[in-house]
């Protein structure tokens, strides 16, 4: 057999299997941008800066509660959860577009107004969590770390990171099943587009988006314990996730599930490529020309309609 | 039903002017609607007929700068201090003008968000039936994103959305504004067998003569107030006309 073509083989087949693991984790770090953003219409630039509070989180409950940092997640899901719907009603409900629509003001001074807010956030949550945990880097420790599953003579797959995907998959689905065949999915889906239409059918469309909001950041909370389980991270590490999960909005389109996924999968492959190819420094700056193009020539997204 | 019962009408509105800011809207309104009515409001344009349906289902007090005063009241019970979602739970809807679907969702989840309301979900899927029963086009396009449908089509979703919360009032704005004449009346069969399930109806209505064809009651709004009201049987065209215009002849 032909040396070089074995080896060519094995770095593609490499670049999309840790690419397509890499991905799944990008999924999940964006759902919650996506809900937002996609369905909402509102811009949280506090995203990044929510994971890594809910990393800190699990970090806290850890060092009261010797066990495995999936259990964490029983804790930091719900703790998000309420915060995002308490932030969601007493702050956000007041700035969003439909609230400035509802005042007669335009919808675009609706986008803006989010922005201020949720950078404001963004601000207080990293010197937040800077006064309480101070600047070194954490990490969730865990036995998984270097792990891994041998599927061939030269092709492994990390075990944590295929953890990881599974869990993104059947969040994924989660959210894609509750926005659809739920009556408060349903309900997320039409207050968004006209509250006034919304109240007709019965919906207060503050609770809803507080809802919707509390979800977005629950789907964070997991997103924060991953991070933590695969990296170290610190206060102000927020607006690199940020970032990724931007990344991953734009190039899947915005409000559809299928497409958070699509656009993390090709954020992973190509990053995971490009530092197969062009060495680690390549990895970053690839994802990003990457969404810098579709940018240029698709805005709406990859696979929006 | 006990003879008191039917002294009482099921709407009753008494004083209602609304505003936009400094604007008023509607004028000092007073009308009563019995169970078992259609009544037909006709008007000219900016004569105040969507405001005051939008005043009864609370749409007239949520942004900051319109608002209502007067009386609403439904079966004995005050409506004008409620919210628009507590108005609909008690059994009064609005088929908007325009349709206002929700466009990127399918007829189905259409229909669906018409049953959000807790009391209402048990029963949904009971209903849904019904309302493919009675639109029986809407069932084979049950998975079709509604922005794709013709304005007939959608018209008919509109409605059967707001049946979903089972309403004993429903109020109709412009019916059949930018529809065919054969799917108007295919519209207005369907307005008739809603009303023979026992469910009141409202309908702003540009037509005249459709508005007295199916009204048992007509009233004509001019300038944010009603200037006529009566049977169909009662009134002339010409009195109606002149109504309409606020000429005197």
């Amino acid at each position: 057999m032909n040396e070089d073509l074995y080896w060519m083989f094995i770095d593609v087949a490499n670049g999309l299997l840790s690419g397509s693991m890499l991905g799944g984790y990008y999924a999940v770090i964006a759902i919650g941008l996506a809900l937002n953003f996609g369905v909402m219409r509102l811009v949280n630039l506090a995203h990044g800066d929510w994971l890594i509070l809910a990393a800190y989180l699990a970090v806290a409950f850890l060092s009261m509660a010797n066990v495995s940092p999936f259990w964490t997640l029983l804790l930091v899901v719900p703790v998000m959860y309420v915060i995002g719907y308490v932030i969601q009603r007493v702050m956000l409900n007041r700035v969003s577009v439909q609230a400035a629509e509802r005042r007669g003001m335009s919808a675009s001074f609706g986008l803006m107004s989010p922005l201020l807010v949720t950078f404001g956030m963004s601000i207080v949550i990293g010197q937040g969590l800077l006064a309480v945990f101070d600047s070194n880097a954490m990490a969730i420790r865990n036995e998984l770390s270097f792990d891994a599953i041998r599927l061939g003579e030269d092709l492994t797959v990390s075990t944590l990171r295929l953890i990881f995907f599974g869990i993104a998959l059947l969040m994924l689905a989660l959210v894609q099943f509750f926005l659809h065949g739920t009556h408060m999915g349903r309900a997320i889906r039409a207050a968004s587009d006209d509250p006034e239409i919304a109240a007709l059918m019965g919906m207060n469309a503050n609770k809803v988006y507080a809802v919707a909001s509390g979800i977005s950041l629950a789907t964070a909370g997991v997103a924060g314990v991953m991070i933590g389980m695969s990296r170290s991270f610190q206060p102000f590490d927020g607006p690199t996730f940020l970032l990724i999960a931007f990344g991953v909005v734009i190039l899947g389109g915005l409000g559809s599930m299928v497409g958070a996924l699509v656009g993390g999968l090709i954020l992973g492959i190509v990053q995971v490529l490009a530092g197969t190819y062009f060495g680690p420094s390549a990895q970053l700056v690839a994802g990003y020309i990457l969404i810098l193009f579709v940018l240029a020539v698709r805005p709406q997204g990859l696979f929006s309609r | 039903m006990t003879p008191m019962a039917d002294a009482v009408p099921l709407l009753r509105i008494a004083g209602l002017s609304a505003y936009y800011g400094e604007l008023r809207a509607i004028y000092d309104i007073a009308l009563d609607i019995r169970e078992g009515d259609i009544l037909a409001i006709i008007g000219a344009n900016g004569a105040g007929k969507s405001t005051l349906l939008k005043s009864i289902v609370g749409l007239m007090n949520r942004g900051e700068a319109a608002h209502i005063r007067g009386r609403v009241e439904f079966r004995g019970r005050r409506l004008d201090t409620l919210e628009t979602e507590a108005i609909v739970d008690a059994g009064v809807t609005l088929v908007p003008e325009g349709r206002r679907l929700f466009p990127r969702m399918t007829v189905e989840d259409n229909l669906r968000a018409g049953a959000f309301l807790p009391r209402l979900r048990p029963t949904a899927d009971r209903r849904l039936a019904e309302i493919f029963g009675l639109f029986p086009k809407l069932r084979e396009r049950r998975r079709q994103v509604v922005s794709e449908m013709s304005g007939g089509e959608q018209q008919m979703v509109a409605i059967g959305r707001a049946l979903m919360s089972s309403p004993s009032l429903i109020l109709f704005d412009e019916l059949s504004l930018g529809l065919a004449p054969a799917v108007v009346d295919d519209i207005y069969r369907k307005v008739r067998e809603i009303h023979a399930k026992g469910v009141t109806c409202v309908i702003i209505e540009q037509d005249m003569r459709r508005a007295l064809a199916v009204a048992n009651r007509v009233c004509v709004m001019l300038e944010g107030a009603i200037v006529l009201e009566g049977a169909p049987a009662e009134l002339t065209e010409d009195a109606i006309t002149a109504a309409y215009f606020g000429s005197e002849r």
